[in-house]
């Protein structure tokens, strides 16, 4: 069988329709809609570097640890990934954004604390002022007077009203604070200033240990160690809670461990009823601790929904007035043959959208304002392996081959040079997106994506379609539309 | 007279442009490559120049800086009203620029968390818009380093893969061509920037980035056909290289300009548009670098990729034995001095008989020879 006899030709087709109907139906009837980047849709994007040369691996404990943060923050689809040394943090439609920067950016410090008191959580309905009554103390008033460490003052703030938790811009090492736990697994606590930090932790690890179950065990350089005990012989004989240590990260209490003895001499044993992943979390904690990366900021942007808004509309309006005059100007061009054209670029944004949606959903790709970019001008590389093509077959046709025989051996010519033009895309798009940062990557992306598409539909739509419309002798000879008008031949040999 | 005069005037032009459309063209390129490449190197020394003396204007991302953006909610603002509702904040002495659509620039230094709510809520009063609808930008002087560093390195990666790959298509002369080709292209185009003063974003990076493979697609198809057109060369008689290049420019002539143009059509699109609608600067700091980028890709593969290939090819003995045989043409007269004087200038005296069209009986000979 020749290499495109109608009946290959017609397999083609078929095949390529079936491909873009199946995956296009399968994403429609799952619901998936490609997701939008935060330009598109606003929210804060933020860029962190790690100050000085890090280790890999405290990065991505870095990345965890801000995730968890985000996570309390209840955004939808947050973004936390990796780009190098640097931490891409995207959070899509955040409404309190000053705060989400903050939280993002902050360099954590873990730190232990003794505890002083247990203090009851917040009653949920806001306190009402009875009249006559005297008023509450201001929640100002009652912070400083918690921040201070003084106990007349504190016990005095205790009984006047409720304590309020600390707020992140008190939560210094040497004030008192209350700070609610991380896992409501109590309620809030007094805390003492700290005693020590993550500086010095020499390392922690989780551990099964017989008849314990799963235990942390944490172990102290020289100079903690000494922090520790002196912090052990002060709290070990006090009554419950004032026995215990909190272990602080974050503005939370991430575990808070009764003492068991007054002198460790630097190994610390925590054990309660942790489960494998707790224990190994907590380990991670106190170690992320020890190896404190410094983050610093390199951007923050901030994009408001009207604008994501605006961008998005403008970005769909110029594709589609780019696409109406590139159709147009086809069809003046190519007559009939401008209809492939309009097909197969049809064709391949139909997939587009499906791979897209379906990319979302499974690896999270967004799709941003400079991906939208690389779409529309995606079309002019598309289109431009039609105009190599048809102009190969006037080519063909001038030399004196029939219209029927010239789509065939056209193609099979002009198909070379389309691979050879489109590789030097896709070798541009591969390297712009494993060594460029930022929106160069999205852009890289969907450039590479539709190249490759782009010589899918030329072999398997454009040469099928037109090699057997060619066999219609209707179709090539109409006046002024057919293909011969097209491709510039006057009379029509057979 | 004039009722004479006009319709001729007029049926030159269509008639050039149906020639090229029939590709009864031949132009002679390669002749006046000297001019071209003259013209070519007279625009990168301008560039270079610009560049130097007047230099780029750097966006926040590369400088470091707070930016706000955003529209008022009726009216059209000022940069005076602006400056007067800033007076009080760190950014009194911000860069203020209006834009369409009652839209509003703000660049300030970078400023602190505190600083820039402080901005943003005297912003917020002037506009009578809710802070939140407000876009803040703010970047570290470091990032717009990291980002220029890592475009140059891929850039090199670029180029090196680049280069092999063309080198194992066609061979290393045609690489060596369409990279000098590209690096034109950058060139000028950095230079439109220097001179007009737009401001350069991580977009305008991104799409310089594009125009390589603009530039490169053109020059592509080009030296594809050169390289089919090279096996039947020296058959007849007082074909040289050069008119076989020449040749084959003029077939590739309406291939070039289509796509050429069809790749603008969108850009143009994405120009008008983003012009026209504040929230779409981005589109519009992209499609001018594209723009003013693919025009230029389009002359360069012509213009520039393909003489400097026949300034290489004619140093091999094979092809400068073709050339003199073929007589002392127009072209390789042409070529002859580009080589040996780049200085001087081209004598007045040298005939261009071949610079029109020919008629469509040359063409049929043509015909006959390639098939």
């Amino acid at each position: 069988m020749a290499a495109s006899s109608p009946q290959r030709m017609r397999a083609y087709l078929v095949v390529i329709f079936l491909v873009v109907a199946v995956s296009f139906g399968a994403v429609i009837a799952t619901d998936k809609k490609p997701i939008l980047g935060l330009d598109l849709q606003g929210g804060i994007s933020v860029v962190l570097a790690p100050v000085g040369d890090v280790r890999s691996e405290s990065l991505d404990v870095a990345v965890e640890i801000i995730r968890s943060r985000v996570d309390s923050l209840g955004v939808a689809e947050p973004e936390i990934s990796r780009q190098g040394d640097n931490i891409v943090v995207d959070l899509p439609g955040v409404k309190d954004r000053d705060k989400a920067i903050r939280l993002v950016g902050r360099t954590a410090e873990l730190r232990f604390r003794p505890v002083l008191a247990s203090v009851p959580p917040l009653s949920s309905t806001p306190t009402t002022t009875v009249a006559g009554s005297s008023p509450p103390l201001d929640e100002s008033v009652i912070a400083a007077a918690v921040a201070s460490c003084d106990s007349d003052q504190i016990s005095a703030a205790l009984t006047a009203g409720e304590i309020p938790t600390t707020k992140t811009s008190n939560d210094k090492r040497d004030n008192c604070v209350v700070l609610p736990s991380r896992e409501q697994k109590f309620s809030r606590l007094l805390l003492g200033p700290a005693a020590l930090t993550g500086k010095s932790v020499d390392s922690a690890k989780s551990q099964f240990s017989q008849g314990q179950g799963y235990a942390v065990t944490v172990k102290f350089n020289d100079a903690g160690a000494t922090k520790f005990d002196a912090l052990a012989a002060e709290s070990y004989p006090k009554s419950p809670p004032q026995n215990e240590v909190a272990i602080v990260l974050d503005g939370k209490i991430q575990s808070a461990p009764a003492f068991q003895t007054d002198s460790f001499s630097g190994d610390v044993q925590i054990t309660g009823d942790f489960s494998p992943s707790e224990a190994s979390d907590l380990a991670t904690i106190i170690n992320y601790g020890a190896l404190p990366v410094q983050l610093k900021r390199l951007t923050v942007q901030n994009v408001s929904p009207t604008l994501g808004q605006d961008q998005l509309d403008a970005g769909i309006a110029a594709g589609i007035i780019g696409l109406l005059l590139v159709s147009l100007y086809m069809l003046a061009f190519y007559r009939l043959l401008g209809l492939v054209v309009i097909a197969g670029i049809s064709l391949s944004f139909v997939f587009i959208y499906a791979l897209v949606a379906y990319l979302g959903s499974s690896i999270g790709l967004t799709l941003t304002l400079a991906g939208v970019t690389g779409l529309i001008v995606s079309v002019g590389v598309t289109v431009d392996s039609y105009v190599v093509y048809f102009e190969r077959l006037k080519d063909e046709v001038r030399s004196g081959r029939t219209i029927r025989s010239a789509v065939d051996v056209g193609f099979t010519r002009s198909f070379k040079t389309v691979v050879a033009a489109d590789l030097v895309s896709l070798i541009g798009a591969a390297v712009l997106y494993f060594l460029a940062v930022g929106s160069v990557r999205g852009f890289a992306f969907f450039l590479g994506l539709s190249t490759v598409l782009d010589l899918v539909v030329a072999y398997f739509f454009m040469h099928p379609a037109v090699s057997l419309m060619a066999r219609h002798p209707r179709l090539v000879a109409m006046r002024k539309v057919g293909i011969a008008s097209g491709l510039d031949v006057v009379e029509v040999k057979s | 007279m004039t009722t004479v005069a006009a319709p001729t005037r007029r049926r030159g032009l269509f008639a050039t442009l149906g020639d090229i459309y029939h590709e009864r063209t031949n132009f002679d390129f390669i002749g006046r490559s000297r001019i071209w490449l003259g013209f070519s190197s007279l625009m990168v020394a301008i560039s270079i120049g610009a560049l130097l003396l007047v230099g780029l204007n750097l966006g926040i991302d590369f400088e470091g800086g707070t930016q706000w953006e955003f529209s008022v909610a009726s009216g059209n603002p000022s940069s005076t009203q602006v400056r007067e509702a800033l007076k009080d904040t760190p950014a009194r002495n911000a860069r203020i620029l209006t834009l369409s659509n009652g839209g509003v620039r703000v660049q300030s230094s970078e400023l602190k968390t505190a600083d820039r709510e402080l901005v943003t809520q005297a912003l917020s009063n002037y506009s009578k818009v809710d802070a939140s609808a407000i876009s803040i930008v703010s970047v570290g002087p470091t990032w717009g380093e990291q980002v220029s560093q890592k475009a140059l390195i891929a850039l090199l990666f670029f180029f090196i893969l680049i280069s092999v790959y063309l080198t194992f298509r066609f061979e290393w002369k045609m690489a060596l061509a369409s990279i000098i080709a590209v690096v034109h292209d950058i060139f000028i185009t950095i230079g439109v920037y220097a001179l007009t003063g737009f401001e350069v974003t991580p977009a305008t990076v991104v799409a310089i980035l594009t125009i390589l493979g603009f530039s490169l697609y053109d020059t592509v198809v080009v030296f594809d056909k050169i390289k089919e057109n090279q096996s039947t060369l020296g058959r007849e008689k007082g074909d040289s290289y050069s008119s076989m290049v020449n040749r084959s420019m003029n077939q590739v002539l309406m291939r070039s300009l289509n796509t050429s143009f069809i790749a603008l059509l969108p850009v143009i699109s994405l120009l008008v548009v983003g012009s026209g609608i504040l929230g779409a600067v981005t589109l519009r700091d992209f499609s001018l670098a594209l723009f003013v980028g693919l025009l230029v890709g389009a002359y360069s593969s012509i213009f520039v990729a393909t003489p400097i290939l026949v300034i290489l090819k004619e140093r091999e003995p094979r092809f400068r034995a073709l050339r003199d045989r073929s007589g002392p043409s127009v072209s390789a007269v042409a070529v002859e001095s580009v080589v040996l004087d780049e200085e001087n200038v081209m004598p007045a005296a040298t005939p261009n008989p071949n610079d029109q069209i020919v008629t469509p009986r040359a063409r049929q000979s043509r015909r006959g020879k390639r098939r």
